[in-house]
């Protein structure tokens, strides 16, 4: 990974630069909220977002898209919106949930539709000084030592540039006389610093090891029915969750009855009618049992697997849920520490 | 011949907005007229066909009268599939706020006094699976037409028709909307049935609850929270009823506080129109 500096003043026209690999989104305001949109005017971006309402998954796996059209003897897949494009702005831990999400849909079974907007994509990194709902130091993502074409840090007046691939490296020579390579002893006194201040800044901090056998150990514990009773089962915190990724595939007639499409939309594990199987049998009716999967997967199933939680500690369910299910509490609740529901 | 499926669209109480959301599809219509044969849409055309069996017979409007109740058993009788279309076929609409109160005979004198009624005897507002075995239920005010779409088509190719059973929120956050209810707003999106594309908080409007509870709503749990965040009990519960009819009462009426009735005779009415059918 080379190191860059890029003037702060200078981050705008270099934006403007992004454009000609292909459509640049990052986030900006939506309300008293963020989203991640289209960047026709690159000083709509938002610098000082933290989360958008909606991670980044939404550009590789859509809410709903089609996968393919189909007539009564032939089908078409469909990658109309698939185009070169440009993320600015993502935060590690949202870096993190996509490397979650490549692990699962690139791996044993890549999923085309996934990979064909992954491989069209180039993600660039931003820093972030995180708030009260931020516990990403507590799930060890929030720094980045891959996963990205570039990263931007903070440092003063100036952006140290990390160049993390070698789209990476191109994309810096789509304008490279805004970058400098003096990196001075100076600049690293400035970085440890400002790392010093952002992980100061985590209100969140919770112990993450052996959270499998916690769970298991909890596996009776009456927090899930309580957490239940509150549980309005909207679903909100899988659509916000990085890492949720599960969908559901219907076809769509045409009215002639001979065409139609088949779409994805995402599902969660929270519609009592996810685990409702032929014969109309239902493997999770309480909602009591869909909330223990939830977290079992995210705090030990995921662990169990692949060595981490499938929480990138991003804070977005402890900003959405509307009765204050969240990680942080069920952690708590789990550790035996003070719930604050 | 024409082996398409014979279907036929009928009206009771409401604003027709449903069958009129169907006639507004003007770039379909053509479409839906060659999917199936319909029988019967007066609306639409003027001639009808109230003789015939139908396969499917989509009916909006809640009922209200003794003569609807003989009209819908008949066309009960006649088809292999009824659809409710819109809520208050489902529910019973906004004219079935009050539900389970008991009050209607005093309503009903407050606003027509002592007059006489010839036409047909009056009652409080019903859905439709009060009197008949209802199949399918289309909920909306008014319905959405890309679920009436989904539906017709896979009723049309002999498909069972498996609807959105997630809430309001889920495509509400979608269409990354800033959640209402954390704004302290008194939004319904939680315990709503989706399927709309969250259109009013699409334009910043809290829901209303007009496509009725999903089955999985936890009303309990979202009256807390809306109490917590200073709305009345009076102000919630109004807000519930307002589209939820028999769909909130007969499943939530004791957090609303009517008393438990008995499940009516609905058991006994499907019994009657299957034997019916069975003999045909």
């Amino acid at each position: 990974m080379k190191a860059l500096k890029l003037k702060r003043d200078d981050l705008y026209t270099y934006l403007e630069s992004l454009k000609s690999y292909g459509e640049l989104w990052g986030p900006v305001a939506k309300g008293e909220k963020y989203v991640y949109a289209r960047l026709t005017n690159v000083r709509d971006v938002a610098l000082g977002a933290l989360r958008t309402i909606i991670p980044p998954k939404k550009f590789f796996v859509p809410p709903r898209f089609t996968m393919f059209r189909y007539t009564d003897d032939h089908y078409a897949e469909s990658f109309d919106d698939v185009k070169p494009r440009v993320l600015f702005g993502l935060h590690p831990c949202d870096i993190h949930g996509l490397l979650i999400l490549d692990e699962l849909f690139l791996e044993r079974f890549p999923d085309p539709y996934y990979k064909r907007r992954r491989d069209a994509t180039a993600i660039v990194g931003l820093s972030c000084i995180p708030d009260d709902k931020c516990m990403a130091r507590s799930t060890n993502t929030h720094a980045v030592e891959g996963g990205f074409d570039l990263a931007f840090n903070e440092l003063g007046n100036n952006y140290l540039v990390w160049i993390g691939s070698s789209l990476g490296d191109d994309l810096v020579r789509l304008n490279l006389d805004l970058f400098s390579e003096d990196i001075e002893p100076e600049d690293l006194k400035t970085y440890l610093a400002w790392r010093r201040k952002r992980d100061s800044r985590y209100k969140l901090s919770f112990d993450l090891t052996g959270m499998p056998d916690i769970m298991e150990l909890s596996w009776d514990s009456p927090m899930w029915n309580e957490l239940a009773e509150k549980c309005l089962a909207c679903g909100s915190c899988s659509m916000v969750c990085p890492t949720c990724n599960c969908y559901n595939v219907r076809d769509v007639s045409d009215l002639t009855l001979n065409s139609g499409v088949r779409e994805r939309h995402w599902d969660s594990c929270m519609n009592k009618e996810y685990a409702l199987v032929a014969g109309g049998h239902n493997f999770r009716e309480a909602r009591a049992e869909r909330l223990k999967l939830w977290y079992t997967h995210k705090l030990k199933a995921f662990i169990t697997e692949y060595g981490k939680p499938s929480c990138v500690g991003c804070g977005r369910c402890i900003d959405t849920c509307p009765v204050d299910i969240n990680v942080a509490e069920v952690i708590r609740g789990l550790t035996g520490q003070k719930v604050t529901l | 011949m024409n082996n398409k499926p014979k279907v036929g669209f009928y009206s009771f109480s409401g604003c027709e907005g449903d069958l009129l959301t169907i006639l507004h599809c003007e770039d379909e219509l053509l479409d839906i007229f060659s999917a199936v044969d319909i029988r019967s849409f007066r609306m639409a055309s003027s001639e009808r066909h109230d003789d015939e069996n139908l396969d499917i017979a989509f009916i909006e409007g809640s009922i209200t009268t003794n003569k609807h109740v003989k009209k819908l058993k008949v066309i009960r009788e006649r088809s292999k599939i009824v659809v409710a279309l819109g809520t208050c076929a489902c529910y019973g609409g906004p004219q079935s706020a009050r539900l389970g109160y008991n009050d209607w005979e005093e309503r009903f004198k407050k606003v027509y006094g002592s007059a006489k009624l010839t036409v047909a005897k009056p009652f409080e507002s019903q859905p439709l699976d009060e009197f008949i075995k209802v199949d399918y239920r289309i909920p909306g005010c008014p319905i959405d037409k890309y679920q009436f779409f989904y539906a017709l088509t896979r009723l049309a190719k002999g498909m069972p028709v498996e609807l959105t059973k997630f809430p309001v929120c889920a495509e509400c956050k979608w269409n990354e909307n800033e959640c209402l209810l954390l704004k302290g707003q008194l939004c319904l999106g939680p315990i709503t049935a989706g399927g709309c594309n969250s259109r009013c908080p699409n334009h910043g409007l809290p829901c209303i609850g007009c496509w009725g509870p999903t089955d999985e709503a936890n009303v309990a749990s979202e009256i807390n929270l809306l109490k917590e965040k200073d709305f009345s009990a009076e102000e919630i519960i109004n807000k519930l009823r307002l589209f939820g009819g028999a769909g909130m009462v007969r499943r939530f009426g004791e957090l609303l506080g009517i008393k438990p009735k008995e499940e009516k005779t609905l058991s006994k009415t499907q019994g009657v129109s299957k034997k019916k059918r069975e003999k045909k």
